[in-house]
């Protein structure tokens, strides 16, 4: 942690000091961790990290700065644009666990592309199931046989994300052939979130055409 | 006003920041004072203006109720419900023209423009009369010579193209922005809902024109918006055209459909329409009427609050499916909102009211004037802004995804909706051509896959790229969307360092050279105006001067000096040379010209006009 180039004072954030009210101007490679003033890893507490996000906006948002000269609302529209992206990344398991995975030079999506063997089977199935739904009229007995199959998608999610967390805590080492694996099970969530989001557009249709 | 910071450098410090609601109907202003927010009244007045312009003839603007009495009398030149076209192309108002009695055109960039007497205005010029009104009246209610800036609110689903709108109607009327807000954000903060602890809370924003649901969550005064849905063509206008419809379809067989599509008659079966719908909301039924003294007509028919809930229902329909998706984007169950909060005018209909209590399962919130609430919650938001408080911060969200088109015409998002507001993204991009210095980009907002199913905000050509191998050149894109919600572009080539210059020409907007031009041409505008008419007033009088000059030239050479029967032939020469000339001194020199060289001339006729009469001659025979 560095210390507020105003005041002295130990920083929280690099986005500014909460004892002083300096507004900071932040360094292109911060990273989204260091931004909410979090230690570098995949275990993150939802309520702490929610806190952090609305004392840090208390520092940082342009709303503050209104009536301030441009460049200091300039610096406060920026870093708190930095405040929001970093904390969509680090509030959201699947881009937090991408984001670390890059971070630990383990392969991208374009490097490794497969999903895990034992969950291809599955796919397929899922796949004939949401295509029939898709292609039936709303109300009808596929449409209806949805609901299961998001209940087995979430548990699947829930199973998967657990595999990832797993696999990244404590951290491994950068390059670890193991990361390898859990690349593959990040691929695998994108595909079952991109499915139960096309099956909660699908919900919303038929209640829309009701 | 104790809290006002003293700025020596800023003379407007002392001045009032106030916040405005620029409502699709109605438009009102309201201040922070003594604590709490309050609408901006002159005594004895409501502070509601109507959101209605007229022209007169000489290009003087009415707003306010007294446009609205010459919407039956001058219905060409009367516009209501000007926002519904802010920002949007003709094809996405079509069914809105369609009853308006106004002719309406498009420029090439799908900039709207509706023709008022002989002049072509914007919606953006409209909607800075209006606010400029809104100033004038605001600055006499309190007694101040100006206002400081002012929080202008806009609805949640608004684009940017709108938003953009908005801010540039507000330069129109020389209103300093502090900051746009949305509606349904704008009303949670005048409920005070923070000091009631934390909780979910959904706001329900039926207007006269659009429709929002935003879903927040208030947490240790922060109020933050977790999603956020709607239709910005939605509103109390479509149930007026309900009845509209209605009424026009009944008198189908009275009527031929000239007379249907008669200025006067839509202005009239509008006003009555309205009428009726404002009676349902509390008579089980009434009498829908309508007299159109110019051409006899009277027509009357009773219909029941059931009859006009059954035509309205599948457009109260649409607002649930924007709350579904609102709710789903929040991930979160109706069960879990705690509270609801009705805004605008149009959650007075009580099939409204009834749908949103069973949705929600819950008694929405009624308590202030669904009409105030919107200024009321922009004047605590212009308190923050001015730094009269840091009590409330409000986080909002931009309600539709951004993308650029990619080589398939698909959509790269950039920006997922519903992503709290101010954000960036950097995007890199790089050349696929040797040498190639410009790249070509098209910007979308929406929801769609296809790129040509969501709305252009803006093509623009990056330029300035040094010349190099092909993949060789490495340029970031920055996207802003600050907390106005309105979108920024800058881009770097980042191999030589060098800016390249980006030129957005947006859709259904106007650049920022054209409303300066604009501005300027409309200080202009008032001499302008004069001399031209003036011009036209000396031209036709050169023409009455030439005509009687040239029928008794001849007559009367005899008795001219050569010297004065050339300067004749010579002014008269001058008129016609003067054509279309517009330059007043030129034209006023010329009349002035021909008055002085036929002098003699009038002495001349005179004299024959004396004569004749001793010879017992009629004048005309002269």
């Amino acid at each position: 942690m560095s210390t507020c180039p105003s005041c002295g004072v130990e920083l929280e954030t690099p986005l500014g000091c909460a004892a002083c009210g300096a507004l900071l101007e932040l360094g292109a490679d911060a990273t989204p961790f260091e931004i909410l003033g979090l230690p570098i890893g995949y275990d993150v507490d939802p309520t702490d990290l929610r806190k952090r996000l609305l004392r840090f906006s208390r520092l940082v948002h342009p709303d503050f700065y209104a009536t301030a000269d441009e460049a200091l609302r300039s610096r406060a529209e920026s870093g708190s644009a930095a405040l929001n992206s970093a904390h969509e990344i680090v509030a959201d398991d699947a881009r937090r666990a991408d984001w670390l995975l890059r971070a630990l030079e383990g392969p991208s999506e374009t490097d490794e592309r497969q999903m895990p063997q034992e969950f291809l089977m599955e796919v397929l199935e899922w796949n004939e199931a949401l295509e029939e739904a898709r292609e039936s009229a709303p109300g009808s007995g596929a449409r209806s046989a949805l609901t299961p199959l998001e209940e087995t998608l979430n548990a699947e999610r829930a199973s998967v994300l657990a595999e990832v967390a797993r696999s990244l805590s404590p951290t491994p080492a950068p390059g670890a052939p193991a990361l390898t694996e859990t690349r593959k099970r990040l691929n695998a969530l994108r595909y079952l979130d991109r499915t139960l989001a096309e099956m909660r557009a699908l919900r919303l249709e038929q209640a829309a055409n009701r | 006003m104790g809290y006002v910071e003293l700025n020596v450098l800023n003379n407007t410090a002392h001045l009032p920041a106030i916040g405005i609601d620029l409502g699709t109907t109605n438009s009102l202003a309201a201040l922070w004072q003594d604590g709490r927010p309050q609408v901006i009244r002159a005594s004895g007045e409501t502070g509601i203006l109507p959101s209605v312009v007229n022209i007169r003839d000489e290009g003087e603007p009415l707003v306010g109720r007294v446009a609205r009495d010459q919407a039956v009398v001058d219905p060409e030149n009367t516009v209501f419900s000007v926002k519904r076209f802010m920002g949007r192309g003709l094809a996405d108002v079509a069914i809105d023209v369609a009853t308006q009695p106004y002719h309406v055109s498009e420029t090439e960039r799908g900039l709207v423009q509706i023709k008022l007497h002989d002049r072509k205005y914007t919606p953006q010029e409209l909607s800075g009369l209006i606010l400029l009104k809104i100033r004038q009246d605001s600055c006499r209610a309190l007694g101040v010579e100006g206002l400081r800036g002012a929080v202008i609110t806009v609805p949640a689903y608004f684009d940017d193209a709108q938003r953009q709108a908005t801010r540039d109607a507000a330069r129109f009327a020389g209103i300093e922005v502090l900051r746009i807000i949305n509606e349904p954000t704008a009303a949670s903060l005048a409920y005070g809902l923070d000091q009631r602890g934390e909780g979910k809370v959904a706001v329900y924003d039926l207007g006269g024109g659009t429709f929002d649901i935003s879903i927040l969550s208030i947490e240790e005064g922060v109020f933050q918006v977790l999603a956020t849905a709607g239709d910005t063509q939605l509103g109390g206008d479509d149930f007026d055209r309900v009845l509209i419809d209605l009424a026009r379809a009944e008198l189908a067989d009275r009527m031929s459909p000239q007379e249907l599509a008669d200025p006067g008659f839509l202005q009239a079966v509008r006003l009555s329409a309205e009428r009726a719908k404002i009676a349902l909301t509390h008579d089980p039924e009434t009498d829908f009427h309508m007299i159109v003294p110019e051409t006899g007509l009277r027509w009357h028919r009773t219909i029941t609050r059931e009859e006009f809930e059954q035509r309205i229902d599948s457009l109260v329909a649409r607002t649930l499916d924007a709350c579904r998706q609102a709710l789903s984007d929040s991930g979160l169950s109706t069960g879990e909102i705690e509270e609801i909060v009705l805004v605008g005018g149009s959650t007075r209909v009580p099939l409204v009211r009834r749908r949103v209590e069973e949705f929600f399962g819950k008694k929405p919130h009624t308590e202030l004037n669904p009409d105030e609430v919107v200024a009321l919650g922009a004047a605590a938001q212009a308190q923050v802004l001015v730094g009269g408080t840091r009590d409330i911060l409000l986080m909002d969200v931009t309600p539709l995804s951004l993308g650029l088109e990619t080589v398939g015409g698909a959509v790269a998002k950039l920006i997922e909706r519903n992503s709290t507001i101010p954000c960036s993204v950097n995007e890199g991009f790089t050349t696929y051509a040797d040498n190639q210095t410009g790249i070509d980009f098209h910007i979308v907002q929406g929801e769609r896959e296809l790129a040509s199913d969501n709305r252009t905000l803006g093509r623009f050509k990056l330029t300035g790229i040094p010349p190099m191998p092909a993949g060789m050149a490495r340029v970031t894109v920055r996207f802003h969307i600050d907390a106005n919600g309105v979108l920024t572009v800058a881009a770097r080539e980042e191999s030589t360092g060098s800016r390249a210059e980006i030129e957005v020409a947006p859709m259904h907007g106007l650049t920022d050279d054209e409303v300066e031009e604009m501005l300027q041409a409309s200080y202009e505008h008032a001499k302008e105006d004069f001399d031209a008419r003036r011009v036209a007033d000396l031209k036709a009088e050169i023409g009455t001067m030439q005509r009687a000059t040239e029928k008794n030239l001849e007559a009367a050479e005899r008795h001219l000096d050569k010297e004065t029967y050339e300067e004749i032939g010579e002014a008269l020469e001058a008129g016609r040379r003067i054509g279309s000339s517009t330059d007043l001194a030129e034209v006023q020199a010329v009349r002035d010209r021909i008055e002085a060289a036929t002098l003699p001339l009038a002495a001349v006729l005179m004299n024959d006009v004396a004569k004749a009469a001793v010879a017992g001659k009629k004048l005309e025979e002269i």
